[in-house]
């Protein structure tokens, strides 16, 4: 009974593994694939091996300054968004901590959430215009903030409440004060969460187009989905193999991203507290 | 003691909400203010005042009404499979005792990939010329399907497709509400004899409600959004079948310039997912402690 | 416990040295860019701001310091052609050239939010030929022919045409970059196969399509995806039977009889092949599985020994009937922006960009020239012998309505004919509504 319960679960991963795995093989099989092999039927598994797309990427696409770019806009955006977010959950989660705003703020950190960027962005771009900042990094980078902050406090909020308020309540009686709780004691319990809402702002950052494309004016300081969506055009046929070989190259350096923020940043923040 | 509290409250929250206000403040009313005009990118001198009349247009428009039917369709059906699979992988997961970190990371790789190359990975797959997928179907003796130009199977394959990048999303948060499930919770419960399912049912799922109650919220908000894949793989078609809110408003905003018409249905979008959320909001500041 | 605190600061110090970096190319980039910035902050330094402009800029220049010109193109092989023909009119004019790609929608969304600007970033900008009536009328484009240009008689009217405003007679506001005009792509072997010769009239189209299906091959391919696909898909056949969008006085016309024709042979034809993505078709029809349909010849390169080639479009219902220009033409032109700040050289750019020497080279990569000389160069001729049917072609082309509104035409009589080709309307009901939409789009102000 044991046994088959085993193979059967096993079963069940295998299927799970090849429903989520497939397109991503089938990404990488196109990115080795030659032209030549593409036009006609694409079997299963590739008859040919070239990294010629992957080279015309770096070549002529310019992707190793993307990635640069991108890493730059969602770091910055990244930290600067946690660094003011995550204390502003942590308030808006306390109900005990007399706020007076805490209703409409959070209503209102909820509608920025919600708003639509296609609707946002030209708004944005006469704002950004009108300061002078057109040209910058400032733009784009605000606006990742913009998308991720809300995201990070909203997120947040439901992981602070989670966190037991009687060990807060007895720091208090020890004499530690506000900062003190919130940084040594509640911080460190939160980490897992901290940890999963960087990795997913970070994809977000990282793929974010709209905005990218509204608010860079230089091919030097293209992003890696601006570079990813030239080459999809109405008018010109796809090089699935430059596609594709696009796809790997975005996808490795966020994979890094995650395994940094899993195994670094959950233990690094809660110094022990969580066993992951 | 209770004034220095909240000036506390307010130094914590400070940095976020200036942030926050300067940048949406005037893009928001900015959108507004447009949506009661008839501003024109190319010539902004010329906009006038023309009151309500965008948001009369709008909800008469039937195109309009069937992109919002599309996009509740998509939201509803996506969400819930989304959510679904999540929590199930994420259970699933969790009962392995070796490999799981690489497990983990293998489930979330969908949702790392850039929306352009999804979209169009995606569509050599489904290709009626040489997609895999075809070849499969002729290799077990079944007909050909032209995935994303019939009206019967356009709709549903872009949602297989929104669904298997972001299940991961799900799973993503279901795993990491699991972990935070106490050991000894569950060791009661098997103690009182509670098999698999029970404690699912029981201990799992109460403790990680919080956490898919956010992946609801978070795909809800999203999927209202979703338009590149439609962009990509259909452009709104086989007729208008899969024609989104969003791509409503790029069509009249960034493509046909008349900015204060797509303000006006960026607003209707708005309301409609504000209304959806508001659920949410009461519901969390009814729990917090 | 010690190591994880270690691990800790670590992250944290990667964080902000990521973030160092961030901000220093953000100062870098605002200083070795943008010219339009820092005249702005030198015209609210001071109310004689006007003043103070004029010489720092010509203090620029005079110092030897390089022009930063910037071109928004459209990406893909345009900006490689323009990349690779641009280093020698740097040299020659001490300018630095930036090629700036974009896909189409976002490229002309770009120019005209910069366009709203007193300075614009752009000094030369890439336009689709359709909405060249929505710049025009717009003042968004540079009158070429008030500042001094003279038309080159070397390109081909019916390009030449594109640029102009009113449409064919006006001044001219932008040179055709890239030509273009849609050909029937077939495959050469599956005729021979056949016994077929290449199609003059849409019923032999119909009868090889025919005779390929019943062969077991796919017979026409129809490129029914909605939007601007089907439509340029379905253009010319309307165009073929003797109809179009509008009569001349801009009437309504796409359910006239002549439409309802053409359509009932779209469908016959689809009913021979199938409805495949552009990708799809190209390769399909390359490939031999299918026998022919409509294409952009920059789509693929034909060298004379594939198995694919071009043929001019059938310009004639049947045999017997009256012959009309069949293909749809579109032009990718370059103007420069109204509010550009290099006019001069702008120009210069311009018309080294459109020269006879840049067309040569860009053929290589798949640019479709637009000048008499190039396509008379029996040289090119030899290596891409197919040029000779594309200015047949352009010969035989039909321009889309000029009208500003007509991004916005294309959505709504898009989405009804691939009503049509789905089955949920039938060409009645779907001709009558795309009527009743397109009149509710021309009435609007």
């Amino acid at each position: 009974m044991k046994r088959i319960y085993a193979v059967l679960k096993y079963l069940v991963l295998a299927v799970v593994l090849i429903w989520t795995i497939f397109p991503i093989y089938w990404m990488f099989s196109l990115a080795i694939r030659d032209n030549e092999e593409m036009m006609g039927m694409v079997s299963l598994l590739p008859h040919s091996f070239t990294l010629v797309h992957i080279q015309e990427l770096f070549t002529e696409k310019g992707v190793g300054m993307a990635i640069i770019n991108s890493l730059e806009v969602a770091a910055a955006s990244l930290v600067i968004a946690l660094l003011c977010g995550i204390p502003c959950a942590y308030i808006f989660s306390r109900k005990r901590i007399k706020y007076r705003m805490r209703t409409p703020m959070m209503g209102w950190v909820l509608l920025i959430r919600v708003l639509p960027p296609i609707a946002f962005a030209i708004p944005l771009y006469t704002m950004m215009n009108y300061l002078g900042l057109i040209g910058t990094k400032i733009p784009i980078i605000l606006s990742h903030i913009l998308l991720n902050m809300p995201f990070i406090i909203w997120f947040l909020i439901s992981f602070f409440a989670g966190t037991p308020v009687d060990i807060e309540e007895s720091a208090r009686v020890d004499g530690a004060g506000n900062w003190i709780v919130f940084s040594k004691i509640i911080l460190p319990l939160v980490a897992p969460g901290i940890a999963a809402v960087a990795i997913l702002s970070f994809m977000t950052s990282w793929n974010e187009y709209l905005y990218g494309v509204i608010f860079v004016q230089d091919p030097q300081e293209f992003t890696i989905p601006l570079v990813l969506s030239t080459m999809n055009s109405e008018q010109e046929l796809t090089q699935w193999g430059t596609v594709a070989a696009g796809g790997v190259m975005s996808l490795i350096p966020i994979i890094i991203f995650v395994i940094f923020a899993q195994d670094y940043l959950i233990s690094g923040l809660s110094g022990g507290a969580v066993k992951e | 003691m209770k004034k220095e509290k909240q000036g506390f409250a307010y130094a914590m929250t400070l940095p976020a909400i200036v942030v926050l206000i300067a940048l949406s403040v005037f893009p928001l009313g900015y959108t507004i203010k447009n949506s009661f005009t008839d501003y024109y990118l190319l010539a902004p001198d010329k906009a006038k005042w023309v009151g309500f009349s965008n948001y009369i247009q709008i909800v008469k428009d039937p195109f309009f009404r069937l992109t919002v039917k599309n996009t509740l369709l998509f939201t509803v059906v996506g969400v819930f499979f989304e959510t679904t699979l999540g929590i199930v992988l994420a259970v699933f997961a969790d009962s392995f005792k070796k490999g799981k970190k690489l497990l983990r990371i293998l489930l979330m790789l969908p949702m790392l990939l850039p929306p352009v190359t999804v979209a169009l990975v995606w569509q050599t797959m489904f290709s009626n010329n040489n997609g895999i997928l075809n070849q499969i179907l002729g290799f077990i003796g079944m007909t050909p399907v032209n995935w994303l130009q019939d009206v019967k199977t356009a709709l549903p394959s872009i949602l297989v497709i929104d669904i298997w990048q972001y299940t991961p999303l799900a799973f993503l948060l279901a795993y990491a509400s699991i972990q935070t499930v106490s050991t000894e919770q569950y060791e009661a419960a098997s103690l009182d004899g509670a098999n698999g399912w029970k404690r699912f049912w029981y201990i799992t799922l109460p403790n990680i409600l919080s956490g898919v109650r956010m992946v609801v919220l978070l795909r809800v908000i999203d999927t209202f959004r979703l338009f590149d894949k439609v962009n990509i793989l259909t452009k709104g078609g086989p007729a208008n079948s899969t024609a989104t809110i969003t791509q409503y408003i790029y069509q009249y905003g960034t493509k046909n310039f008349q900015m204060g018409y797509a303000s006006a249905a960026s607003m209707i979008m708005t309301v409609i997912v504000v209304l959806m959320s508001a659920v949410y909001l009461k519901q969390s500041l009814k729990e917090m402690k | 416990m010690k190591k994880k605190k270690i691990a800790a600061l670590t992250m944290c110090m990667t964080m902000a040295a990521s973030m160092m970096i961030g901000c220093g190319s953000d100062s870098q980039s605002a200083s070795t860019g943008n010219e339009a910035e820092e005249t702005k902050t030198a015209e609210t330094s001071g109310e004689e701001g006007t003043v103070t402009e004029n010489p720092a800029k010509e203090n620029k220049v005079a110092s030897g310091e390089t022009v930063k010109l910037t071109i928004a193109a459209r990406g893909g092989s345009h900006v490689d052609v323009i990349n690779a023909v641009k280093e020698k009119f740097e040299q020659e004019n001490n300018v630095e050239i930036e090629v700036l790609g974009l896909e189409a929608a976002d490229l002309k969304q770009k120019v005209a939010l910069d366009a709203m600007n007193e300075e614009g970033t752009y000094d030369i900008v890439m336009i689709d030929d359709p909405v060249m009536p929505e710049f025009t009328e717009n003042n968004v484009l540079l009158n070429l022919t008030a500042e001094g240009y003279e038309d080159d008689s070397d390109f081909l009217t019916a390009s030449l045409a594109l640029g102009k405003n009113p449409y064919g007679t006006g001044d001219t506001y932008a040179l055709p970059f890239s030509g273009n005009v849609q050909l029937l792509f077939y495959n050469k072997d599956v005729l021979v196969e056949l016994g077929k010769e290449v199609p003059e009239s849409w019923a032999e189209v119909l009868e090889i399509s025919q005779a390929a299906k019943d062969s077991g091959k796919n017979g026409y391919i129809i490129r029914g995806q909605q939007g601007n696909p089907i439509v340029s898909d379905y253009l010319p056949l309307l165009w073929a039977y003797g109809g179009d969008v509008f009569d001349e006085n801009w009437n309504v016309t796409v359910d006239s009889t002549e439409a309802k024709e053409a359509m009932q042979m779209y469908l016959d034809l689809l009913e021979t092949g199938a409805n495949y993505e552009k990708n799809d078709m190209v390769s399909s029809i390359s490939g031999g599985s299918s026998t022919m349909g409509l294409g952009w010849p920059s789509w693929f390169i034909t060298d004379g020994s594939a198995a694919a080639d071009y043929a001019v479009i059938p310009a004639k219902a049947e045999t017997e009937s009256e012959s009309y220009a069949s293909g749809e033409i579109g032009n990718w032109m370059m103007g420069i922006p109204a509010n550009c700040q290099h006019k001069e050289i702008a120009i210069e750019l311009l018309k080294y960009l459109t020269s006879e020497e840049v067309q040569r080279t860009a053929v290589d990569v798949g640019a479709v020239p637009t000048r008499n000389s190039v396509f008379a160069d029996a040289e090119i001729l030899a290596k891409y012998p197919y040029l000779e049917t594309l200015q047949a072609g352009t010969e035989n082309s039909v321009v889309r309505p000029r009208t500003a509104k007509w991004s916005a035409i294309e959505e709504a009589y898009g989405a009804e004919l691939s009503n049509i080709v789905a089955g949920t309307k039938n060409i009645e009901q779907g001709l009558a509504d795309a009527k009743t939409a397109i009149e509710g789009i021309m009435s609007q102000n």
